[in-house]
């Protein structure tokens, strides 16, 4: 059997387009012969090394991404919710401390990670399903308790996250994916025959299933039968 | 038999992920039950109707869709080379000549749309492929004659571009695309029961299937 191929995703809680590629690419680590590595990282980071701005900030494509983002919601099984404020919570609030909270989480990690893995998922579920906050420590500790972690694993990830060791994590992880050059999230870096394969956003599954010799099946892999 | 769905397809020949959308519809149009509907467009004035700019002006963006479009090219077999200088091409020299070239391609043909849909891919693999012109009148003929038309249709089309009339049909197509929320292309709108589904971009494809009952298979 060849070796698992490692695949990196870089990703922000705060950006709607990486849960669908954080909710793919979790299926298909089990479907595909991959080593799924998550890299959290900060959006705002990237955007600010590369230039860009959001996409929403241009009128008509904040517009279009509402639909496609209910449509994709739909068709991928992932439960998006626009937040009554969009623009509040994504680029007034924002999520520096979330990711660093994130970035605690994997850090303490010692045994794979399904932690940052559930961690990630309730941030999303909070402001991209249930319109919540996630900038308050409060909202940390609901959010991980949610994951599964103990009140003193919590206690423990609320000390460490605003430390140097932590900020330098994730500003690392940001320059990472800046130096495969990122504009945006989610960014996937699928390491083939010691090539980096880099790909952006959550549009481009079958084109990678392609270039990592591997079958795409749609958004449920698991599922026995096949998909229309 | 139901009947067909009309999907239009809104383009421009400067732009490469217009001509991967444009392949690929081509080829759809005989498996999918869907009445295509070509709308020659104007990019440049989706951009300034907008208020949004090129992808390839933010360096990241710019070195990425090179290699984006490598793969794409090859995945979708559609045969794309950037032309030397991409910026000079897509930038400075532009498109607004040649579409209003397509368009009065389009405003001629009576029956069906083989030409324009022809000239288009002409047009396309100049810039797309041959690193060629395709700002002035003798590309075009060059264009058009690769695409089958006669000398005379070609003389006509000429003389036609230029008129107030093929100018006003550019423009019109263009704000369409606008009015469906373009803020760049290519723009698939497919028509299902009465309502308008908007497609951004070729990487939709899959998504476009499922919400028009149809049926998403690699797109050889």
């Amino acid at each position: 059997m060849t070796s698992k191929k490692v695949v990196e995703l870089f990703y922000d809680v705060v950006s709607p387009y990486s849960w669908i590629g954080f909710e793919v690419m979790c299926r298909y680590r089990h479907a595909w012969n991959i080593e799924l590595k998550l890299r959290p990282s900060f959006l705002g980071g990237i955007m600010k090394g590369s230039g860009n701005k959001p996409p929403g900030v241009i009128s008509n494509k904040f517009m279009y991404m509402t639909k496609d983002l209910s449509r994709l919601s739909e068709y991928f099984d992932v439960p998006l919710q626009s937040p009554s404020d969009p623009f509040e919570a994504m680029f007034q609030k924002g999520s520096l401390s979330a990711m660093r909270f994130v970035t605690a989480v994997q850090a303490r990690e010692k045994d794979g990670d399904k932690k940052v893995e559930r961690v990630s998922r309730e941030l999303w579920r909070r402001i991209w399903m249930e319109d919540k906050d996630i900038t308050e420590p409060a909202s940390f500790s609901e959010a991980a308790m949610k994951a599964g972690l103990s009140d003193s694993e919590i206690k423990e990830v609320l000390e460490l996250y605003n430390s140097k060791e932590i900020k330098d994590k994730l500003k690392s992880s940001t320059q990472n994916a800046l130096d495969h050059g990122a504009f945006g999230l989610p960014l996937v870096v699928c390491h083939v025959n010691g090539k980096p394969e880099v790909f952006f956003g959550s549009d481009r599954f079958e084109l990678m299933a392609h270039c990592i010799g591997e079958k795409w099946l749609g958004p449920q892999p698991n599922q026995s039968a096949a998909k229309l």
